[in-house]
């Protein structure tokens, strides 16, 4: 049924690939003399021999890759990295159980950016820069890298950039995948080094500046710092992060046009004029709320406000300021964010900004369908009619968000008993932000969980990051008759 | 804060290698640039036929469609760029890129909006530019130079192709497919191999030993096709695909233990246009009957051609048939719109003990099954529409590109140029891969088969067989 000797092969493959990765995370160790360096290099070869016995024995695969099995790899990926990325964590001892570890990885690979880690800057380099670096990887995609640097997929990856990169249109750059994947490499690590550049400029260490702008990128949140973005007292470094926050969560397919000169199609996409807006939006309601209820400069407030809210909704996470400690409904203003997400096509998470402006468009229509009963009334979307089709795939999506999220919710609550904390951290790690509410909030985070709580939330940054569908397909039991 | 805090020349030195080295990753593995932009309009058989192939030949392409459900099937399967637009629209064929289109191939059911389509290709900048017509009257050479002065290059017409073929395939008893070169000079024959052939059982090495003016170059078993070892031997059910010059032809037929009968009588199934232009092909020479279910078309075939018989009535009906005297017949085509109907009514034809039979199987999925069933010849329009546009794909040095049908391989007619690889050496010494067969070649007006000590001269005609797992290696001798 499902053809195991390619699936294996595709994931040694993939498996090389990050004993590579890790290789670049020891160089960085040696770079600032780690103890750590030895440790990189040990899992490296962990994931390069097994990734290597893995394409060995099957050197004789069908090249055909079902939908299926598109499904299942990409599914097994993710969990497999997660795997071998938390061994370096483990075998150094900075983070000394595999719950502990698994759930850091994870919550790494899938941009979430929540911690168990209770003391960051302990961390050797090395590790730290891991640490990043499985978000940068996780960011654009682990299946979108393969494609622009491995030819062995051929016809194949089209199903894995499929179930990976599911959205609800999916748009290329090129013709060919593998082009489209590099184009998009190509302009997330250009973004990556022009990020690294200017926070270096405003102050920070070199190597702070990669790891932040790594994190960025992938809108992750990851910071190498405890305190988080607010460490460095700089409007300069907020302004800086807010402005490649904001393009990290855009659809790279509208970057690479604007960097290409088609200005005309950034500002004629519905789907950015709606991210902008709903950003304003927001800012305008906390800026407002924060200049009543505190004594913070206009300037400040501005900026708190702009700084959380584009954080939140591109699900990168980082925090200038506890968001906790402001008047009620300002946090639970800014709770609600935890449900737009980036742009489709972008490196954000959540629900997406399309979804949610066809699911509005669509309940609005619908009285108007109810007063002219036998008008016909098409969502429209960059002026073209939404099919039926992709309408109720988003309801679908939806429906079973909302179901996933007060499910967990209500099952969180068995090892954390408090709703606000348990609600806030089944939403951000679903929508893989990294901060919640309550215990889980940007001043604290989730060392104290219980462990079955742990694997429940990494489960969910699991679902969130490949958009449900391509996990909960493999619940199914439809996915595994003959 | 101060800007630019410390770092030391190695920790910037180390950073920056470590971006380069990321951007060298991927410039390494860029992309070949002989990679074609290829823009199709037409979402339809021969457009998404067309698609998959040159998609899996690694080539650019894009294809339009005013169907959106159409290309969402296909944009899971196929490496290709799709978009939602109409062919005769400005604004969609620009979105298509097709200012650096290579190829431009409209085949949407319809001529105007094709030949429509292609003139905008040519004045937004595609370089050459293909349409699918359905009236014979543009492939008049008058015709054709006003539609190219308009902008449209090439004409195809799949009917009238199908129809070319299918009349070959009649007049040429006893063999599978036949693929003529230089006006005949050397030819294919592929000859389905039965218990009464001389050569059953035989390896390869012993037929190259005492036939060397034919060569056995690839044979199809078991809806595979294979190039065969010399240690291999010729099986029972096998089509084995021969080269030879025309005066080897016959000596082919007795290897293979055909008997060459003369035909005189045609029963064709269907009054499709391929049928039609079947006809006009087959010419006065032969007794055509045809058998059309639709009374209008009837009466259509009867006045248009004088010397055809025309019955009017359902061609699955057994007794119609009989009373026809279909056991009469020296052979018998199926070209209605059904493939079933036509793979069952030649199962049928052959039961009766006719020799020469035709069908026409548009559905692909059927060919596989249809080869193993016994009916004789199979036509697929599409197959055939798409390897004569593919030859287009393959630069000017090929003059001729013909597709096997039920098999994926391809037998090419490729110029050698001055100072190409495979004008070095002999064949022996230049050790082709082993998906590639050179079959022969054709030097003036004398037609050779290829031999291991042959020297291919610049200007030589070279017929080159290929799987296609190696099309793409086959340029690289050329070259």
């Amino acid at each position: 049924m499902f053809n195991v000797r390619l699936i294996l092969k595709i994931l040694g493959f993939l498996l090389i690939i990050e004993g590579f990765s890790m290789l670049v995370a020891m160089a960085v160790a040696f770079l600032y003399h780690g103890p750590d360096g030895m440790t990189l290099l040990q899992t490296a070869s962990v994931c390069m021999v097994t990734g290597g016995i893995a394409v060995s024995l099957t050197r004789k695969a069908g090249k055909t890759i079902s939908k299926n099995d598109g499904f299942l790899i990409v599914s097994l990926v993710w969990i497999i990295f997660s795997f071998f990325g938390s061994l370096p964590f483990l075998i150094d001892g900075s983070i000394p159980t595999i719950t502990d570890a698994f759930f850091e990885t994870m919550s790494g690979f899938t941009t979430t950016g929540a911690s168990i880690l209770n003391d960051i800057e302990a961390l050797p380099h090395g590790l730290l820069f891991w640490r990043s670096m499985t978000q940068w990887l996780g960011g654009m995609g682990i299946i979108v890298l393969s494609l622009a640097v491995l030819p062995v997929f051929g016809i194949g990856g089209m199903q894995l950039f499929a179930a990976e990169v599911p959205g609800p249109v999916t748009d290329k750059l090129n013709p060919k995948i593998s082009q489209t994947a590099k184009n998009l490499w190509a302009i997330y690590i250009l973004f990556t080094a022009m990020e690294t550049i200017l926070l270096w400029a405003g102050g920070m260490d070199l190597f702070d500046a990669v790891n932040h702008s790594f994190t960025t990128m992938a809108t992750g949140g990851y910071s190498t710092k405890q305190a988080s973005v607010a460490y460095w007292d700089s409007p300069y470094i907020h302004y800086v992060i807010t402005l490649f926050m904001f393009i990290a969560g855009a659809n790279f397919t509208l970057t690479y046009s604007a960097l290409t000169g088609k200005f005309e199609r950034v500002y004629k996409d519905e789907e950015f004029k709606y991210y902008v807006l709903f950003a304003a939006v927001f800012t305008v309601v906390i800026f407002g709320g924060l200049l009543t209820t505190t004594e913070l400069q206009a300037e400040h407030a501005l900026r708190d406000a702009l700084f959380q809210v584009v954080s939140v909704m591109t699900t990168t996470g980082y925090a200038t300021t506890d968001y906790m400690v402001w008047t009620p409904i300002l946090t639970y203003v800014l709770f609600a964010l935890f449900f737009f997400g980036g742009c489709a096509g972008s490196t954000g998470g959540g629900i997406k900004i399309m979804r949610i402006v066809v699911l509005l468009k669509n309940s609005y229509y619908e009285l108007r369908r109810i007063l002219h009963s036998s008008a016909v009334i098409p969502v429209r979307l960059n002026r073209r009619a939404v099919s039926d089709q992709i309408i109720t795939n988003v309801l679908a999506f939806f429906m079973i968000y909302l179901l996933i999220f007060f499910i967990s919710s209500i099952a969180l609550t068995i090892v954390e008993p408090d709703l606000e904390s348990a609600m806030g951290a089944v939403a951000t790690s679903l929508g893989n932000i990294g901060p919640g509410l309550g215990d889980f909030g940007p001043a604290f985070n989730f060392y104290e969980l219980h462990p079955a709580g742990k694997w429940l939330l990494a489960f969910l940054m699991l679902l969130g990051r490949l958009e449900l569908f391509t996990v909960l397909v493999l619940f199914a039991p439809a996915f595994w008759k003959k | 804060m101060k800007p630019f805090s410390k770092a030391s020349k190695k920790e910037k030195f180390t950073w920056i290698l470590l971006f380069l080295s990321f951007t060298l990753f991927l410039l390494t593995s860029i992309d070949r640039q002989d990679r074609m932009r290829v823009v199709i309009v037409g979402a339809g058989e021969v457009g998404t036929h067309l698609a998959k192939m040159l998609s899996n030949e690694d080539h650019d392409i894009v294809l339009m469609d005013d169907d959106t459900e159409k290309l969402r099937k296909l944009t899971g399967q196929v490496d290709l760029l799709t978009v939602t637009g109409y062919a005769t629209s400005f604004r969609d064929l620009k979105e298509t890129g097709i200012s650096k289109a290579d190829l431009f191939i409209a085949v949407t059911p319809y001529e105007e909006r094709n030949i429509m389509a292609c003139i905008l290709a040519r004045d937004l900048g595609a370089l050459r530019t293909v349409a699918r017509i359905n009236n014979g009257e543009y492939l008049l050479d008058k015709c054709k130079e006003k539609l190219r002065n308009l902008g449209v290059d090439e004409l195809i017409y799949p009917e009238s192709l199908a129809g070319k073929e299918i009349a070959s395939s009649v007049k040429q008893v006893g063999t599978r497919q036949l693929i003529e070169f230089s006006g005949g000079k050397l030819i294919l024959m592929g000859i389905k191999i039965r218990e009464n052939a001389p050569i059953l059982n035989k390896q390869f090495e012993e037929l190259a030993q005492i036939e060397t003016e034919l060569r056995a170059v690839a044979i199809n078993r078991a809806s595979s096709t294979i190039i065969p070892h010399g240690k291999d031997y010729v099986r029972n059910g096998d089509i084995v695909f021969f080269f030879a010059t025309r005066a080897y032809q016959n000596r082919i037929f007795e290897l293979t233990g055909k008997e060459i009968f003369p035909v005189r009588n045609i029963m064709i199934l269907g009054g499709s246009r391929i049928a039609q232009k079947t006809i006009e092909r087959l010419g006065d020479h032969y007794n055509i009957k045809v058998i059309e279910s639709d009374k209008a078309r009837s009466q259509e075939i009867a006045d248009r051609f004088e010397n055809v018989l025309v019955i009017n009535g359902d061609g699955r009906n057994l007794d119609l048939l009989k009373e026809e005297r279909i056991e009469r017949m020296d052979a018998f085509v199926a070209v209605t719109g059904n493939s079933e109907t036509n793979i069952l009514s030649c199962h049928m034809a052959k039961k009766l003990g006719i020799k020469r039979t035709v069908a026409e199987v548009e559905n692909i999925d059927f060919m596989g099954i249809a080869e193993s069933m016994d009916i004789g010849s199979l036509i697929n329009k599409k197959l055939i529409a798409a390897s004569y546009i593919y030859k287009y794909t393959l630069g000017a040095e090929v003059a001729q590109a013909k597709c096997l049908t039920a098999s994926d391989a391809e037998v090419f007619e490729f110029i050698a140029k001055e100072g190409s690889k495979i004008t070095n050496m002999t064949l022996r010494d230049l050790s082709l891969p082993t998906d590639i067969t050179i079959g022969g070649i054709i030097r003036g007006t004398n037609a050779y088969i290829a031999k291991g000590d042959t020297l291919i001269q610049p200007g030589d005609k070279v017929v080159v067989f290929a799987l296609p797992s190696a099309i793409r290696k086959l340029e690289k001798y050329f070259k």
